[in-house]
């Protein structure tokens, strides 16, 4: 242990097997982090306490709050918000930012080919699997021409550091990421705590997400509207992301509706207003896919509008994310991504993909089941960190019916090595102290119609379990600012 | 020659409450093609409603009636549509010269991919594992003739028989009963014929019942074929039937419910009953 020297981090243990992103390949603290770091320590343990609980209550005290599922009961939680914030340096964000746009555009070319000619997989770079085995490909989408020629205007990207120092994408989010109000809430919450610590770093401001992404939004909008009307689409109050969709939509001035708020006349989306129905032209939809319109999709979708979809196949809105985007991240697509970058773009691809397995590929199934115990098995269509095993926390018994599961139902499983993310120093509320946490990184980036914008900053999420490395909010993850530097 | 239909497509619904708010689909247009044209409609109902046109996700017209204000406890619509009907020759083919030729377009992976949409099985078109080898495909004899056998068959292993089954009954249940009406004649035939590589869709449209053909006095359902060197061929397995004159086509999917005449949105709380009637005259022959 070296430079530990202030009252805070007294007791900072730094596990030598892991990437400890504050210090240096020679156990120095980086120099981005030393001024931070005798800021902070400056405060007595209990002055810090008070800190922390001050920044809690300011997340209370704004409302920002998220549901988790799968309990009995649902409740309302706080998103558990570190006080040491996360440096990025120039260097670092400027791969992270022409890695998260290249994706983002090789993902929006492959929904485009995907819905269209099919050219990718007629010259044999994907197989044909990765739509027709799709539970996420939408028929209605085919040969449809989305305003602007854009499906995902925000893509939420999850990246890592692994051990050996590089940058790797876990995932990519393109039906409705979410997770951008975090961002600009933990910026808030961090200042009001320790306003002092900004005077000593040039740091990218967070809080203009709202307007780039607007405007960006906007010139997807649909033909013939000289200025456009946007709003955004909530399943309501109910939703583990309300919070964020009021947000948004105060943040970017446009209304917030619910699917009742709509209707649709003569293939035009209208809003119900106190003064008469109001043109809608751009919708910032957080409903899924087959809830958005009960006439063609789940007829018992109380949360969309009827007629939408004809709507939006007649050119007169734009829903942003388009319908349909889920094929291009399920995650066998995302075991195609650098092929997939070098088919659209003719570019090595900036950042790194971890290496997959396919359980419906034999030879790639037989080595899953041999290797269960070293890997990651994920199933290849939910999201949010759930029905993921890590091989080497399994009991026997546990491996046994993992195994049997995949073999049951291949297609349904990928599997990867497990990765070993980056750790922060985090506080921990139990002890009383920092110590290392697993974080990763989900970026946001907007495609507007030839521009582009990546959010200078991006979610930090920290696993708070000791050793945890599923970093998601439902599965008892936190977060932290994150400070991308200017150069 | 010509033949001209008069339809009229009729439902009643009825609700246990008032309703207020409510929107109805009407899938039930005759579409203009090659065979068939749609030279005028009518379209009305008992609460003087507008309606408004409009497509679904596949692209077909609708009928689409938005209630905001009405308080009713029954409604009744009816459609009425001219058709001129072109006289089809069947189709004109003669023995292909390679039939192996035909059989490895098939195989083609760019064909596969074209035609995806419609090589893809649905929760209703899906055959449970002892329907595999029901019927077996001669790859000695034309894709075409492999395609009448399975008509044939199909309408040989069901029978005719109302009510044993609904809009949602999946072919397992139907292949163990074998029994069903015009959709699930056309869903197994369609599991079939997608099972061994050939592009089928499922259509939904009227039937000119006169000529003794089966049907349930409501819409019919019939499959249409890709083959290759002749293209989309309509095949009705509840009649052992090459598509004629008499089947006047609305919209085509991959199964029943891309092609449901009426989807209704109701916001209202108890029972309601629906019901259709169809009917199908032929006027005079024109020249």
């Amino acid at each position: 242990m070296t430079n530990i020297s202030n009252n805070l981090f007294s007791s900072y243990v730094k596990n030598e097997e892991l990437y400890d992103e504050i210090y240096d390949s020679n156990g120095d603290i980086k120099d981005v982090y030393k001024k931070l770091f005798s800021l902070y320590g400056e405060h007595s343990l209990t002055n810090f306490v008070k800190l922390n609980s001050k920044a809690k209550a300011s997340f209370f005290n704004q409302g920002i709050t998220f549901q988790v599922y799968n309990k009995k009961a649902t409740q309302e939680e706080i998103f558990p918000f570190d006080l040491f914030p996360r440096i990025i340096n120039p260097e670092e964000w400027d791969i992270i930012e022409k890695g998260s746009i290249q994706r983002s555009k090789a993902l929006n070319l492959f929904l485009w080919d995907v819905y269209h000619e099919k050219n990718i997989i007629k010259d044999g770079i994907v197989p044909i699997d990765l739509i027709t085995s799709s539970a996420n490909y939408l028929h209605q989408m085919e040969n449809l021409d989305p305003p602007g020629g854009i499906y995902n205007h925000v893509s939420g990207i999850d990246i890592i550091k692994h051990k050996d120092g590089k940058f790797y994408v876990l995932e990519d989010n393109i039906r409705c990421p979410s997770g951008v109000s975090y961002v600009i809430c933990n910026r808030t919450a961090l200042k009001r705590a320790l306003f002092g610590v900004f005077n000593h770093y040039q740091t990218y401001s967070v809080t203009n997400y709202a307007e780039n992404f607007l405007e960006l939004l906007e010139t997807a909008k649909p033909n013939g509207v000289d200025i456009p009307n946007s709003v955004v689409i909530t399943p309501g109050i109910y939703n583990s992301a309300y919070y964020e969709h009021s947000y948004l939509a105060k943040t970017m001035g446009i209304e917030l509706v619910e699917g009742r708020d709509l209707f649709v006349e003569n293939d035009f989306v209208y809003m119900k207003t106190i003064k008469g129905p109001l043109k809608v032209d751009i919708i910032y939809r957080r409903v899924d896919d087959l809830y958005i319109d009960p006439l063609e999709f789940n007829p018992e979708s109380v949360l969309g509008v009827p007629g939408l979809f004809a709507a939006y196949k007649k050119g007169n809105v734009t829903l942003a994310n388009a319908p349909g985007t889920g094929v291009a991240d399920d995650k066998a697509v995302y075991t195609y991504m650098p092929e997939i970058i070098k088919y659209y773009l003719k570019e090595e691809p900036i950042l790194n993909n971890v290496k997959t397995y396919h359980c419906s590929r034999p030879k790639d199934l037989e080595y899953v089941l041999e290797h269960t115990h070293e890997l990651v098995i994920k199933p290849v269509d939910e999201s949010g960190g759930y029905g993921i095993s890590i091989g080497n926390k399994l009991s026997k018994k546990e491996l046994k019916k993992v195994k049997k599961e995949v073999k049951e139902n291949p297609r349904k499983y990928v599997a990867q090595p497990i990765m070993s993310l980056s750790v922060h120093p985090t506080y921990i509320e139990e002890t009383n102290s920092f110590e290392q946490r697993h974080i990763d990184l989900r970026t946001f980036t907007v495609l507007g119609k030839e521009k582009e914008f990546v959010l200078k900053g991006g979610l930090t999420r920290v696993a708070l379990r000791k050793g945890n490395l599923i970093v998601n909010s439902s599965q008892g993850g936190g977060s932290k600012d994150t400070w991308v530097l200017k150069k | 020659m010509l033949s001209e239909y008069t339809i009229t497509y009729k439902t009643k619904n009825k609700y246990k409450k008032n309703t207020k708010k409510a929107y109805w689909q009407f899938l039930i247009i005759p579409e203009t093609n090659d065979s068939q044209e749609l030279v005028s409609f009518e379209f009305s109902n008992s609460e003087n409603i507008l309606y408004q046109n409009s497509i679904n996700g596949y692209g077909f017209l609708v009928f689409r009636v938005h209630s905001t204000n009405e308080s009713f406890n029954k409604i009744y619509f009816e459609a009425n549509f001219k058709v001129i009907k072109k006289y089809t020759n069947l189709i004109d083919y003669t023995e292909p010269l390679d039939i192996t030729k035909d059989y490895n377009k098939l195989e083609d992976v760019n064909f596969k991919i074209d035609y995806n949409t419609f090589l893809t099985n649905t929760q209703l078109t899906t055959l449970p594992l002892n329907g595999k080898s029901l019927f077996n495909f001669n790859k000695k004899i034309a894709v075409l003739d492999n395609l009448t056998e399975l008509n044939k068959w199909t309408n040989t292993y069901l029978s005719f028989k109302k009510k044993v089954t609904n809009t949602k009954t999946t072919l397992k249940h139907i292949i163990k009963k074998k029994q069903g009406v015009c959709q699930d004649f056309t869903h197994l035939f369609c599991a079939i014929a997608r099972a061994n590589q050939i592009p089928a869709r499922y259509v939904s449209g009227y039937l000119n019942q006169t000529s003794g053909y089966l049907g349930d006095s409501q819409m019919h359902a019939w499959a249409e074929v890709f083959v290759p060197n002749i293209g989309w061929v309509g095949f009705d397995p509840t009649n052992n039937l090459l598509v004629t004159k008499n089947h006047i086509k609305v919209c085509h999917g991959k199964d029943y419910k891309d092609c449901s005449p009426l989807k209704g949105i109701i916001h209202t709380k108890g029972d309601n009953i629906t019901k259709h009637s169809v009917q199908v005259i032929k006027q005079q022959p024109q020249q």
